[in-house]
């Protein structure tokens, strides 16, 4: 070859490589990521995004162990325990606008609901591989959850923006969306609930860890009847119709015989549950376990958080009522001081126990969403308000027959006020720890008088604890975080 | 007086005359900067035509008045002049001229002489690289060069430099400057070493980096490393050992004012178990140890030539068990194979690994630096059992089990270089293709026993094994023109460069250990994690480039190029990026007086668009991620999630740059001056804007809004004195405005700090970096409380959010550098002085250390607290879980200013007569102090702080960040 052959192969070679640098080498496609133009063809796909949006139960902290300090640590039940002074505001129901878990919960609950509007959006056109059966099932479940997580953005903070697409455009005037007022979330909830009711299967089968795993349409009364019983002008026939059809499911819910058995670790996706968070530990484990138990089932020696009010213990103290007791709170000495229950190390300290194994921050133990003997409780409400009164009580007596407490007495029975008293208290005592509180305090309109009247003693300085709580503490502050991102946002009174 | 004068000179010049006699005049040259012979200089007798060229050696010989003078001069050096005096040999030293204006100068695709150039540049030399601790390229250029800032986040060995040259220019897109190795683009500088490189040319404005079109709006550092030069081989040894060490300790609580503050927030516990009384400081803390070895060989015969290097460093940080480790090795070979082409090849293989410390986060999370900080000294290192320590009232374990508590190492191999083959096809016409490639394999252990640390033993012990193949390369072709017309003189370029990266990542972790003796992830038993993912990004681009002079008075750049990025959809893909810029050698026209001072005036004015891409791949798709995995039947379920919200009119974010520039230099080259002003417009910002979080993301990547940076910068270089005693001075300064002209409204929160909020706001109005909080007002001498003024500007103890303001600014008013370099006889100085002026620190380790909410110890600021109701102080109550009394504000804002001694060097050259006797041809000794003082009214640990890293919206924020550390090394040069 001569210089000059050899010079234009090289440059023609060159001239060719230069123009494989077009186009085509630019149009790449992400490897590892679908994108959506090819995420959701198939019912599979379908199926995935439907599952991302249960997810959300497991990778959102309110849903893990928040919604515990949104409603029972803030409340009468529990003190925060820990070191974290954003869960000190709550526990002294002074929550900052600038609390990052107010931020977080409402940001995750909201991208729940993205997820499950995507399904609903998305269901309609898809035609390769899924039947009619399998659609309307999808559909269902996404409504049901998106109803379920407005329900708790409602009743954390009253009116929202409802959302029900997905985002079509980043434009300030098509995101940066006002408030709803709550009748109108609490009206799109039952929307929701009752086009789910109508699309759920009363079961998937046979397998009960399916069947507590996914919305049915036992879990969309359920939630139904809770919903009506705490919107802002409660429907208590509709609770009762409700809370009558899951109880009359074909789903065939039952209380347990054993309450212990609930939280045993042993005994999950039983004939009670109704809906669950699922778990299976290592990395479909939960972390909240870890933050309750103490040093002899955690292994750790560091104070733990949720510790269980003195108000609370005295309350089943009250009642004699040991079986839910002793399945709610164990005591142990530790190496640690406690405000409240002693300023000394090696006092006997209480613990939230209703779940049992901490395995390493990783544990299996499953979280009730919606359990019947809340359902056999909200039916009592509603007899209650309807002015059946021993309905009511018989309804409140099998929830107490099966912890070996005797039956309400006359006094409780005599009124509807003092049988109010009597089912407030009988939730407390059978619902503590599982995210029922603050919503049974604010629905009973009692919230304020309750709180005030809390008698705790801070040991450091041996002065009793003001709560000094308004009406306006009914409701969290809108996060400012998103009041920056969405000036529309108007903030809650008291703010 | 004026006759006599001439009389005298008259008389002089007929003695001189007279008294010419020619002899044979013998010398050699010897290289200043090495102390080697010095080929090619040119010795002439001062007047005359009379001279000659130093040979091979350095040496030569003529026939010359022995009482004449001489002038002994080489490009690139400083021309010395020796008078003989009667005597017939000499030896000459000369001086590398770093000003020199015909010193070559590497630009983007070539290299141009220093008067030449119509840009904004600046070089950092070897002589700067040269007797400093050979760890980072970054803190090589601190101060050294005009509208760099170096921002080191972090005082630890593995931490890296992040660079702004010339301000901020982006929000959500990266501002760090590309980084161009021998020809070759990258990212990464930690595992690049120092002492294979020559030099260092930072192109600054539009029309200087604009070559580099998309990669090139955050400026370019372009590296070259070491050639052979001289025809005789070279050996080179350099060795130093050092010690490093953390120049400031804080005044913390001792154990009885820990008891006592602990008593005052209501916690008591049986003190009795807690008797220590441990210095954390003390502990972690410690003499770093460092030491380098590098060897080279290099050389030229005909035809070739070659830099071989090899060499190993390691530095042990100041803070327990931080560390750093460099094996590198190196081979630059060029042939010339015939008269039409050139081969050559530039590589690097690097075995690079540390060992990280966590800072920059509360002791709660492990953080180190705030550990030492917040740990009471009641207790000790270890229990009775081998456990870690922890705080009496919480798990908080002590530091040390932060740094020792687990094994955990990153080891990065990495092959970074390049192959070229130059054709000249005609006379001025070349062809140039070159394949580049930056290949690294990065690795990272971590092992936590189950035994001595809680979270060891909650989870039975983890092992993590993490890998990240790092995969790209590049081609381009050039060609080049060169001719001369008469007057004339055109220099152009075309070319074509193709990008690609690869990313390949691995994670698994498994926990449940039955031992501590197994330490990789195989011995447990839990299978925890388990994934890997694989992403691309690819570049491709057109360049042309004309460089016109007239008559060396009128010079004209003009660049283009179109670049399009694999990060934009199809119909924004191609970003079109042009440039000019014209110089005037003013100094050259006829008009100027030849005889003047002046030896060079040049005014330079450039405009140019250049573009970034640097906002993550596939940026514009809407892309679905994967494992939102849900149990459901007792089966882990796949599950997917919308990731990114997709756009695709997603686009190249610009940046308009205008640069006015003028070089000055006087007296002989003595002294030089450049000053540069430029403004620079960055449009259609790549802005992750923050949406609702009611929309169900974070944010959207969109192209808005506008940010400003302007400034001036100035270089003053002077040689003060030259002969036996030399001394040159280096001063540069910087001034640089930033503003956030628009971001549709919107206000962006960054700079979280833990149970506070966010400190740092972008606000349209207000520069980047610009803190946000509360204003102070001080404490309620009845209460003890903290109160703050609101907007109306009165006092309120629960400020409202509305009540917040800016606070301050993390952006210096100027930043400069000012090295002297002294030399008398073999004895050499070096006194390099570098700092910041008017930039605020916002010191969140104090709300960590003054807060007094917890158990956590204090500083011993807080003895000063308010006790009881009168008291009169600036420290509010110490009261159990209330952050009322430490909001973000005003309070801990503090002036970051600080001068420093960045560098003190002084080195000692053994005389000839010594180094031959050893069969050397140099040798030299050196000791460097770097950061010996620090003059500062900062109150923490050290000024050069932040804890976000490279983030462009939070910057300069303490919290609890590894501090700069005082440096001592003590080396030797070899040469043979």
């Amino acid at each position: 070859m001569t210089k000059n052959n050899i010079i234009t192969c090289i440059v023609g070679l060159s001239l060719v490589s230069g123009l494989f640098s077009c186009d085509d080498q630019l149009d790449l496609r992400p490897i590892s990521q679908e994108t959506t133009e090819n995420a959701y063809s198939t019912g599979t796909q379908l199926e995935a995004a439907l599952t991302g949006v249960y997810e959300s139960f497991q990778s959102n902290d309110y849903y893990v162990w928040d919604k515990i300090i949104f409603q029972d640590v803030r409340s009468d039940n529990y003190y925060a325990g820990g070191d974290n002074p954003e869960i000190f505001e709550f526990d002294a129901v002074d929550v900052s606008t600038t609390n990052s878990r107010v931020f977080n919960a409402w940001s995750s609950i909201y991208n729940a609901i993205s997820k499950a509007n995507l399904v609903i959006e998305r269901a309609p056109q898809i035609q390769e591989g899924i039947t009619e059966n399998q659609r309307e099932e999808y559909i269902g479940q996404a409504l049901f959850l998106r109803a379920y997580h407005y329900y708790n953005l409602v009743k954390n903070w009253g009116g929202v923006p409802l959302i029900l697409e997905t985002i079509k455009s980043t434009d300030p005037s098509e995101v940066r969306i006002p408030r709803n007022s709550a009748e109108e979330v609490y009206a799109q909830i039952i929307t929701d609930l009752n086009d789910a009711e109508l699309l759920l299967p009363d079961t998937y089968g046979n397998d009960a860890s399916i069947n507590k795993a996914r919305a049915t349409k036992g879990a969309a009364n359920a939630l139904l009847a809770k919903v009506h019983a705490q919107k802002p002008n409660p429907d208590f026939e509709a609770v009762l119709s409700h809370a009558n059809a899951v109880i009359n499911s074909p789903a065939g819910y039952e209380l347990l015989d054993d309450y212990d058995q609930l939280f045993d670790g042993n005994n999950y996706n039983n004939k009670e549950s109704i809906l669950e968070i699922q778990y299976l530990g290592s990395d479909e484990g939960t972390w909240g376990p870890q933050m309750h138990l103490p040093p002899s089932i955690s292994g750790d020696t560091w104070r733990k958080f949720v510790t269980p009010s003195k108000d609370l213990v005295e309350a089943y103290e009250e009642e004699g009522d040991e079986v839910r007791k002793n399945a709610t709170i164990l005591f142990e000495a530790v190496p640690w001081i406690d405000e409240y229950w002693g300023n000394e190390i090696n006092t006997e300290v209480p613990f939230a126990y209703k779940w049992r194994n901490a395995s390493g921050w990783a544990s299996a133990d499953n979280d009730y969403i919606l359990r019947l003997a809340d359902i056999i409780l909200m039916k009592a409400e509603a007899l209650n308000e309807l002015g059946q009164l021993d309905a009511a009580a018989a309804e409140v007596n099998s929830i107490r027959e099966r912890v070996d407490l005797p039956e309400l007495t006359a006094e409780d029975m005599q009124n509807k006020e003092a049988l109010r008293q009597a089912i407030l208290k009988e939730r407390r005592l059978e619902l503590a720890q599982e995210a029922n509180r603050w919503d049974d305090l604010v629905r009973y309109d009692l919230m304020v008088q309750i709180m005030n009247n809390v008698d705790d003693v801070d040991l450091r300085n041996n002065q009793p604890v003001d709560y000094n709580v308004s009406e306006t503490d009914a409701l969290l502050p809108i996060p400012q975080n998103e009041i920056n991102r969405n000036p529309q946002l108007e903030q809650n009174p008291g703010y | 007086m004026k006759i006599n004068m001439i009389f005298w000179g008259l008389c002089l010049f007929c003695a001189g005359f007279m008294q010419a006699q020619t002899q044979t005049i013998t010398g050699t040259v010897i290289d200043g900067s090495n102390n080697l012979p010095l080929p090619g200089a040119n010795v002439v007798v001062k007047g005359t035509n009379n001279g000659t060229q130093t040979d091979f050696n350095g040496y030569f010989s003529f026939e010359a008045d022995p009482n004449s003078t001489l002038v002994v001069s080489f490009i690139g050096f400083i021309t010395e002049e020796v008078e003989l005096n009667g005597k017939t040999a000499v030896e000459v030293t000369l001086n590398e001229d770093s000003q020199s204006l015909d010193q070559v100068v590497v630009v983007g695709y070539g290299s141009q002489q220093r008067r030449d150039i119509t840009g904004s540049i600046s070089t950092v030399d070897e002589e700067a690289l040269d007797d400093r601790p050979n760890t980072q390229v970054g803190a090589l250029i601190q101060g050294k060069a005009a509208g760099v800032q170096v921002i080191s986040g972090s005082g630890k060995p593995s931490s890296g430099f992040s660079l702004r040259i010339r301000g901020t220019n982006s929000i959500n897109a990266s501002s760090e400057p590309l980084y161009v190795v021998d020809g070759v683009p990258t990212t990464d500088t930690r595992s690049l070493n120092p002492s294979d490189i020559q030099d260092i040319t930072v192109l600054k404005d539009a029309s200087s980096a604009a070559i580099y079109g998309a990669q090139g709006a955050n400026g370019v550092v372009l590296i070259t490393t070491k050639k052979g030069k001289s025809g005789k081989p070279q050996l080179n040894f350099d060795t130093y050992i050092g010690v490093s060490q953390v120049w400031n300790t804080l005044p913390v609580l001792n154990s009885e004012q820990y008891r006592d503050l602990m008593t005052e927030l209501g916690r008591n516990t049986d003190w009795s178990r807690y008797t220590e009384n441990t210095d954390w400081q003390n502990v972690i803390f410690e003499n770093g140890l460092s030491s380098n070895y590098q060897l080279s060989i290099s050389g030229k015969t005909e035809g070739t030539t070659y830099y071989l290097s090899g060499g190993y460093t390691k530095q042990e940080g100041a803070v327990r068990s931080s560390e750093m480790e460099r094996y590198n090795f190196k081979v630059n070979l060029s042939q010339q194979v015939n008269d039409w082409l050139e081969v050559g090849t530039n590589l690097t293989y690097t075995q690079y690994s540390d060992v990280d410390v966590a800072d920059n986060t509360s002791v709660n999370s492990g953080g180190v630096l705030l550990g030492v900080l917040s740990t009471p000294p009641n207790i000790g290192i270890y229990n009775e059992d081998g456990t870690f320590t922890s705080n009496p009232f919480q798990d908080w374990e002590n530091p040390v089990a932060s740094t020792d508590g687990s094994q955990r190492q990153y080891v990065n191999r990495r092959l970074l270089g390049n192959l070229y083959a130059e054709f000249t096809l005609l006379e001025g016409l070349k062809f140039k293709t070159n394949f580049g490639t930056d290949y690294s394999s990065a690795t990272n252990d971590y092992f936590l026993d189950p035994f001595r640390t809680s979270y060891g033993r909650a989870m039975n012990g983890i092992g993590t094994y993490q890998t990240n193949l790092s995969n790209y390369y590049i081609l381009d072709n050039t060609l080049t023109y060169k001719t001369e017309l008469g007057k004339h003189e055109i220099e152009a370029l075309a070319g074509s460069v193709y990008q690609k990266y690869k990313w390949e990542n691995s994670f698994l972790e498994r926990r449940n250990f039955a031992s501590a003796e197994i330490t990789t992830p195989n011995a447990g038993s839990e299978l925890i994690a388990a994934t890997a993912d694989k992403a691309e990004k690819s570049n491709a681009s057109f360049l042309a480039r004309v460089n016109y002079d007239f008559d060396d008075k009128y010079l004209l750049t003009a660049n283009f190029r179109a670049d399009g990025s694999s990060n934009f959809g199809p119909e924004n893909r191609w970003g079109y990026f042009p440039s000019f810029s014209l110089g005037w050698r003013i100094s050259q026209e006829n008009f100027m007086d030849t005889a003047s001072i002046i030896n060079d005036l040049k005014l330079r004015a450039g405009w140019g668009l250049v573009g970034n891409d640097q906002i993550g791949n596939y940026a514009y798709f809407g892309r679905v991620g994967s494992g939102g995995n849900y149990p459901i039947g007792g089966v882990v379920m796949p599950g997917t999630y919308p990731a990114s919200i997709a756009n695709e009119n997603l686009k190249w974010e610009e940046s308009e740059q205008m640069n006015v520039g003028l070089d000055l230099s006087l007296v002989k080259n003595r002294i030089q001056f450049t000053a540069d002003a430029y403004i620079k417009n960055t449009r259609d910002l790549l802005l992750n804007a923050p949406l609702p979080r009611s929309t169900g993301f974070d944010n959207a990547i969109q192209n808005i809004g506008q940010l400003r940076n302007k400034g001036l910068e100035f270089q003053l270089s002077t040689i003060n004195t030259t002969g036996e005693f030399s001394w040159q001075s280096d001063l540069n300064i910087s001034f640089n405005r930033n503003e956030v002209v628009d971001i549709v409204g919107q206000e962006i929160f960054a700079g979280g700090i833990a149970g506070r909020g966010e400190v740092s706001l972008v606000r349209e109005g207000e520069a980047l970096g610009s803190f946000y909080g509360y204003v102070w007002g001080g404490v309620d001498p009845e209460t003890g409380m903290a109160f703050y003024i609101d907007q109306n500007g009165e006092s309120t103890f629960e400020p409202s959010a509305d009540d917040r303001r800016i606070i301050g600014d993390a952006n210096p008013d100027f930043f400069y550098g000012f090295t002297n370099t002294f030399s008398y006889k073999d004895f050499g100085l070096t006194v390099f002085l570098q700092g910041s002026q008017g930039n605020d620190i916002f010191n969140a380790t104090r709300i960590e250390t003054e807060a007094m909410i917890d158990s956590k110890n204090q500083s011993a600021a807080v003895l000063d607290r308010w006790r009881e109701p009168g008291d009169i102080t600036n420290i509010p109550r110490a009261e159990s879980g209330n952050t009322d009394n430490s909001r973000l504000s005003t309070r801990f804002v503090e002036d970051g200013s600080y001068l420093r001694m960045k560098a003190l060097t002084f080195s000692y050259n053994l005389p000839q007569s010594l180094t031959e006797r050893l069969q050397l041809t140099r040798m030299k000794l050196y000791a460097t102090g770097e950061n010996l003082f620090t003059i500062t009214d900062y109150s923490g640990f050290d000024p050069e702080v932040n804890a976000f890293g490279a983030s462009n919206t939070a910057v300069g924020v303490d919290y609890g960040t590894y501090p700069q550390t005082r440096n001592l090394i003590l080396g030797l040069n070899l040469t043979f």
